[in-house]
């Protein structure tokens, strides 16, 4: 401290020493606004044969999703196996890549494909190069295009339903409202998501495309009757495996979930998964292409491994998620699965009225703001 | 006069000795401060410039815009309408009930090891800071362990016939008060330090001498003891105070619904929401709140008496 005192007490040291602090900021703070740029647009990569291509894959992918059984057939081809970063949602992913974090391929949900081609980050698949392409079911496919380009291939989409306790609660609703309802108060956990606000608005009967882009006192509406049943509560969840548990413990009975829960759970309590009447918000998941790439093929070679049948038999009996592969053999999957989650008939199951898929909201902000609003007034 | 010349003789040359300490001084200082200007201070500019838009990351940022600030400003869940009842003012009555209550819980135990312990005192001050060598996330998830309906706390009423099969106490986890019991467990050994050293550095003869005057142990206690080790008192609630208005950690585990706070918000606005510059203005917000803080208690606060 003395020693600081006798350096700013003396005027030309004092000096010398704002000076260079003043220049070392300076430099950080130019160093970072250069880089302060809207599009990550990598150049251009000419197309070549596959034996040309540098070959080690990089994929951005979910913790998990790594598992060898998801492209086996990559690896059965003699492709080396890909180097993997993960990632815990996509916006985080999204910032990395905005701030120049390479990968060959991610795994985003489809309403983010308009964020990554803003940033100029993706290119579109050429799906001849894809043989499982013309089994992958079309509803899900249609979610991947922009302009007519197939920027994703969709492979893997569950639904944003509720699991419910069927010995606390009577289940013949079949609605979102049990995420609100007063019946369930203490017992209702939300997941941390502004789906919260739509599915709430779904409950005040607002048309379900609506709550995609809803308007401003629209998103007000959602925001004040969540704060209001934010009473009922018992938890936000934020790892779902925390939130089977309760739900297995009896601290739950009604929980936002996704597929994964009911397969956990339907064996250990009675459980049932409620697909709602006002129709259930779905996600789709697939796989996008970097921008430049220089392993084009090879990138082609792993969506195509990903979207086999013999990958969506075990995905959908691991995971309870759904495969986009039309020929998956239901034969092998658990019927009462198959049966929950209208497996029978995906193209049916995932279209309109049943399923309302994830897109693009360009109110995102709006919504994450509400959401974060709730969140805060509990 | 010959002592008065060997004095001039003797009397240092400042100015030289002085520019030459200044030289040696700013080359020692030079890694620290290069150190404090790269993560801290352009980080804290960084996100200053984010959050008013300067810079921008994504395509639905807004450039050079004061809306995220407006946002902020103008929600009353944040700062509350009226001013007082919103998020962070919950987060700052959180913050000062822990840091009170650690120096309440410290204080005593400071003044066991620094005046009553005796040759044990280190030994024993190393069994109170033993739980600084495991993790915290590992003691915080521990409470969850005590704390839930399920676990070791409520399990054991049950067990013992006082509380039913099928009650819980809703309270106890989950809950406002889960955050401030834990964020109390974690802080208390490290507001017990600087209140330790405070009061080692008592001078003792003060207290043989308010003995002498014939004062009470308490009255010696409340008129000597307890002044003297203000400073550090202080300090240990400045140390506390400080990093739980941003903590979220905790809140996160085991505050569930009712525990959230204003470090949970930020949190969420860069890792969840996608919403920098909303999370960006609060951060900054809350950097300023801080420094104001830091600027009131250090009129309170000698630090070079702390330090020596």
């Amino acid at each position: 401290m003395g020693q600081f005192d006798a350096v700013l007490s003396n005027a030309a040291s004092r000096r010398m020493f704002l000076k260079g602090v003043g220049v070392m900021g300076a430099s950080g703070v130019l160093a970072a606004c250069r880089k302060n740029v809207d599009s990550t647009a990598a150049p251009a990569a000419s197309i070549v044969p596959i034996d040309q291509e540098p070959g080690k894959l990089h994929v951005h992918e979910w913790a998990g999703y790594d598992t060898k059984w998801l492209f086996k057939d990559y690896l059965d081809a003699g492709y080396e196996e890909p180097k993997f970063s993960f990632l815990i949602n996509t916006e985080g992913a999204l910032a990395k890549t905005a701030a120049g974090f390479e990968w060959d391929i991610t795994h985003p949900e489809s309403g983010y494909i308009q964020d990554y081609l803003n940033m100029g980050a993706i290119q579109p698949w050429d799906t001849s190069l894809i043989s499982n392409f013309p089994a992958l079911n079309p509803v899900l496919q249609q979610t991947g295009q922009i302009d007519g380009k197939q920027y994703e291939i969709a492979l893997d989409w569950g639904y944003s339903g509720v699991i419910l306790r069927t010995d606390k609660l009577d289940p013949a609703a079949n609605s979102y409202s049990y995420l609100f309802d007063d019946a369930g108060a203490g017992h209702i956990s939300w997941f941390d998501t502004p789906w919260i606000i739509q599915q709430a608005g779904l409950v005040l009967g607002i048309e379900p495309n609506q709550t995609f882009d809803m308007t401003a006192d629209e998103l007000e509406q959602c925001k004040q009757y969540c704060i209001e049943k934010g009473k009922n509560l018992y938890n936000i969840w934020v790892n779902y495996a925390d939130m089977w548990d309760d739900v297995q413990k009896g601290n739950v009975w009604a929980a936002y979930a996704w597929p994964d829960a009911y397969v956990a759970l339907k064996d250990k309590v009675p459980v049932e998964y409620i697909r709602p009447k006002e129709g259930t918000l779905a996600w789709v998941e697939g796989l996008v292409l970097r921008a430049g790439t220089q392993n084009y093929r090879h990138g082609h070679a792993f969506a195509d491994a990903w979207a086999a049948a013999s990958v969506g038999e075990r995905l959908i009996g691991t995971w309870g998620y759904g495969h986009s592969n039309l020929d998956v053999d239901l034969s092998k999957i658990d019927p009462d699965v198959v049966a929950v989650f209208g497996l029978d008939d995906p193209e049916a199951s995932l279209s309109e009225p049943q399923s309302y898929l994830d897109r693009f909201q360009p109110q995102r902000n709006a919504y994450n703001r509400a959401w974060q609003e709730v969140k805060a007034s509990l | 006069m010959a002592i008065e010349a060997n004095v001039e003789r003797a009397a240092p040359r400042k100015g030289r000795l002085r520019r030459g300490n200044a030289k040696v001084n700013l080359g020692l200082l030079s890694v620290p401060v290069l150190w404090l200007v790269v993560f801290f201070l352009i980080p804290v500019v960084l996100v200053g410039l984010y959050s008013v838009g300067v810079l921008t990351l994504i395509s639905y940022d807004q450039y050079l815009s004061l809306q995220p600030w407006r946002d902020f400003l103008g929600s009353s869940i944040y700062l509350g309408s009226p001013l007082g009842r919103g998020l962070f003012w919950k987060s700052m009555k959180m913050s000062l009930g822990v840091s009170i209550t650690c120096v309440f819980l410290a204080y005593p135990v400071a003044y066991m090891l620094a005046l009553v312990a005796g040759r044990r005192k280190y030994t024993l001050l190393l069994i109170i800071i033993v739980p600084f060598l495991t993790s915290y996330l590992l003691r915080v998830l521990a409470w969850r362990v005590i704390l839930n309906p399920q676990g070791v706390l409520q399990e054991g009423l049950r067990s013992a016939g006082l509380m039913n099969p099928d009650q819980t106490i809703s309270w106890m986890y989950n809950s406002i008060f889960a955050v401030y019991l834990v964020l109390a467990y974690v802080w208390v050994p490290f507001v017990a330090l600087p209140i330790f050293v405070s009061l080692e550095s008592l001078d003792l003869h003060m207290l043989e001498a308010s003995s002498d005057l014939g004062a009470s142990r308490w009255t010696t206690f409340r008129r000597v003891t307890l002044p003297m080790s203000m400073p550090g008192v202080i300090a240990a609630f400045v140390f506390v105070f400080i990093p739980t208005i941003g903590e979220y950690v905790t809140p996160q585990i085991v505050g569930g619904k009712g525990g959230l706070m204003f470090g949970n918000v930020i949190q969420s606005s860069f890792a969840q929401s996608f919403d920098w510059q909303l999370g960006s203005a609060m951060s900054m917000f809350l950097i300023f709140v801080v420094a104001i803080l830091l600027a009131i208690f250090g009129r309170y606060l000698n630090v070079r008496a702390v330090a020596e």
